[in-house]
């Protein structure tokens, strides 16, 4: 990756709500570095501390403690209004008594900027969101969508140097979701801004981000692309959090991992520490079927259109999923109460200290 | 089974028969006694019309029966406009900046506020006008406070004056420009502010371009319930003016009294309800172009 700039640097971040006995954490000291055009994501459950993170960016809270930089400048002290970054909300909060054009319009205007020059500029917006014809209506008379390419628009029209998104398509459907995922991507293309995106969503996380921040309990878990967050996650939170995993109890042992009744399951340790309880993670879609695998019994088959799972029990062991893809006209090879044999290589899986 | 048309008259017909008897039958009584002709001892004289009654609102008749401009009752009409548009307007000025206060508290605090402005409604207006005579009068409590922080170096002398009736309006109004000001600004999303902040805007123009707007309702409703109201206020300027600073409501009731000319009291009511008429619709044009408006 070439040398980029730091765009937003969070040193040391934290923030507590309340007081006393009834104080909060809602951030521990989070240290970040989010790069001069980049699509970053910052990813966790709710109550996780990433719309609070998002608020100390734009402005609408001070930190309890740490700083926060701009290019380089630091940020306390400094209004909502005083800093390049714009947010599009989660609710949008279109102003409802203003056309979508004045919507758009309105940041420039409060910049003073010359009439012509604010035409032009909504012109331009309208354009990149895809909504010409729509200047002259009302939030309210636009659909979901709508509104949230014009909370789009109005937050791009300052040309800010960061964009902040919160939980910006939770409130679509499905469909919706997935073309402003794409429409998204396209903006931050073509706008060169940096964009940092708050979900819960995984999976639109994993599409969208150039990098992501996985968060719990107000705690940065992992940074990195997403790929690297999939396939090499850093602990249990993580490689739970993130797409669907199956997690086995563990005894390093001096030829591999020893599950129980199962048996040894060969494996490299060399690094692991002999006798040491560890957590095996492995993605449902890394496993097959083989004769040399671990023991089992089908539970459930479920048909995914794509793909089959197969739910099955082990002895000892939490129960596993597998997921095979679909052959086309294939039928599923597997029956409820079949025994199996799951076969797992050493390359799929991911050890995660305890 | 009854027709849909029979069921629609019946079910209609209590609102229908309210309106009439209620609305409908005593203002054309009043349209109709404004063109009779006055009785000598109060009352009217049925079958004698006559338009006297308007013609006298602008005129007099000199001894030489010759009709002469008489400015007085316009007079009384446009001390009353200025005194009710003033009250509003302080209640406005007065009451935004609190409706906003008690919106921005958190839950318990605005229901604790909110009973705070409507316990005086809980005492009749007529004893609490009674209270400001006895405040406002010389030798009262405002004289003995304002003359301790040296503002008033003799006596108060705004008892009977326009000043106090001025101020009696303000007090009573006030609650009605309050709460539907609250009610507006209390169904807002202050999300909408936090997004004018985002975008640049400074305190003063996401009031100016986001919570006014947006308050407009509400403070049209309130100018409403201010200024009809304050226009037809009768005991208010009869108490704290004295009588010597009339207003409509007075003058209209003077006909039915002691002037015994009921038509031109019916008269003078009918030109008050034009005018607050005209007021009323040329308020609902202009709004409905307005914005927020819809919502």
């Amino acid at each position: 990756m070439q040398q980029r700039q730091v765009a937003i640097h969070i040193d040391q971040v934290s923030m507590c709500f309340g007081q006393g006995a009834e104080q909060v954490t809602a951030l521990d000291s989070v240290s970040l570095d989010i790069l001069e055009n980049e699509f970053f994501t910052l990813l966790g459950p709710s109550g996780c501390g990433k719309t609070t993170l998002l608020r100390l960016i734009a402005g609408f809270e001070q930190p309890t403690s740490g700083h926060l930089q701009l290019y380089g400048q630091r940020l306390e002290g400094t209004l909502p209004f005083q800093r390049p970054i714009n947010t599009v909300f989660q609710s949008y909060a279109l102003f409802p008594h203003l056309t979508v054009a004045k919507n758009i319009a309105f940041g420039l205007e409060m910049q003073k900027k010359p009439q012509n020059e604010i035409d032009a500029t909504v012109e331009e917006m309208l354009a990149l969101v895809k909504l010409k014809g729509f200047a002259n209506r009302r939030p309210h008379q636009l659909s979901g969508g709508q509104q949230q390419r014009v909370a789009l628009a109005r937050a791009l029209a300052n040309r800010p140097k960061v964009l902040l998104l919160d939980e910006s398509l939770s409130a679509l459907d499905l469909k919706l979701r997935k073309e402003m995922q794409v429409e998204l991507k396209r903006l931050q293309r073509e706008t060169g801004i940096t964009f940092i995106f708050v979900t819960h969503d995984q999976e639109e996380a994993l599409t969208m981000s150039d990098r992501i921040a996985v968060m719990s309990g107000g705690v940065v878990q992992q940074v990195g692309a997403p790929a690297d967050i999939y396939d090499r996650p850093v602990n249990r939170f993580v490689a739970d959090f993130i797409g669907e995993t199956n997690f086995l109890n563990a005894v390093v042992v001096t030829d591999g991992f020893d599950l129980g009744k199962l048996g040894t399951l060969p494996y490299p340790v060399s690094k692991l520490g002999l006798g040491s309880k560890v957590t095996l993670a492995l993605r449902p879609e890394r496993l097959c079927f083989s004769e040399d695998g671990l023991p089992g019994v089908v539970e459930n088959v479920v048909y995914m259109g794509t793909d089959t799972i197969y739910h099955i029990s082990l002895q000892d062991q939490p129960g596993m999923h597998v997921r095979l893809q679909n052959d086309y006209g294939a039928q599923a090879a597997y029956q409820i109460g079949n025994s199996v044999k799951v076969g797992v290589l050493a390359d799929s899986i991911r050890v995660l200290e305890d | 089974m009854l027709s849909a048309s029979v069921r629609r008259t019946g079910l209609l017909a209590p609102t229908v028969i309210t309106l009439f008897v209620f609305m409908v039958l005593p203002m054309g009584l009043m349209a109709w006694m404004s063109f009779l002709e006055p009785g000598t001892y109060g009352g009217v004289q049925w079958g004698h019309y006559s338009a006297k009654s308007y013609i006298q609102f602008l005129y007099e008749w000199d001894l030489d029966d010759q009709l002469v401009l008489n400015t007085d009752y316009v007079g009384i009409f446009l001390r009353s406009f200025l005194l009710a548009g003033g009250a509003t307007l302080a209640t406005l000025l007065i009451g935004f900046p609190t409706a906003l206060y008690i919106a921005l508290k958190d839950e318990k605090a605005r229901n604790r506020w909110i009973l705070l402005i409507s316990i005086p409604f809980w005492t009749n207006l007529l004893v609490r006008t009674f209270a400001w005579m006895l405040l406002l009068r010389n030798g009262g409590l405002a004289e003995q406070f304002l003359s301790s922080i040296g503002l008033v170096k003799e006596e108060l002398n705004i008892l009977y004056t326009p000043t106090a009736v001025a101020i009696g309006l303000v007090y009573s109004f006030l609650p009605f420009m309050i709460l539907p000001i609250y009610t507006s600004l209390e169904k807002m999303d202050w999300k909408l502010v936090e997004a004018a902040f985002d975008l640049g805007a400074n305190r003063w123009m996401a009031f100016r371009r986001v919570i006014l707007p947006l308050a407009m309702p509400g403070i049209v409703a309130g100018c409403m319930l201010v200024l009809i109201p304050a226009l037809g206020s009768y005991f208010i300027p009869e108490l704290l003016g004295g009588g010597k600073s009339l207003m409509i409501g007075n003058l209209i009731q003077n006909q039915f009294g002691a002037s015994r000319n009921w038509p031109f009291g019916a008269a003078l009511s009918f030109a008050l309800l034009t005018v607050v008429m005209v007021t009323m619709i040329a308020y609902n044009l202009r709004f409905k172009r307005a914005p927020g408006a819809d919502k």
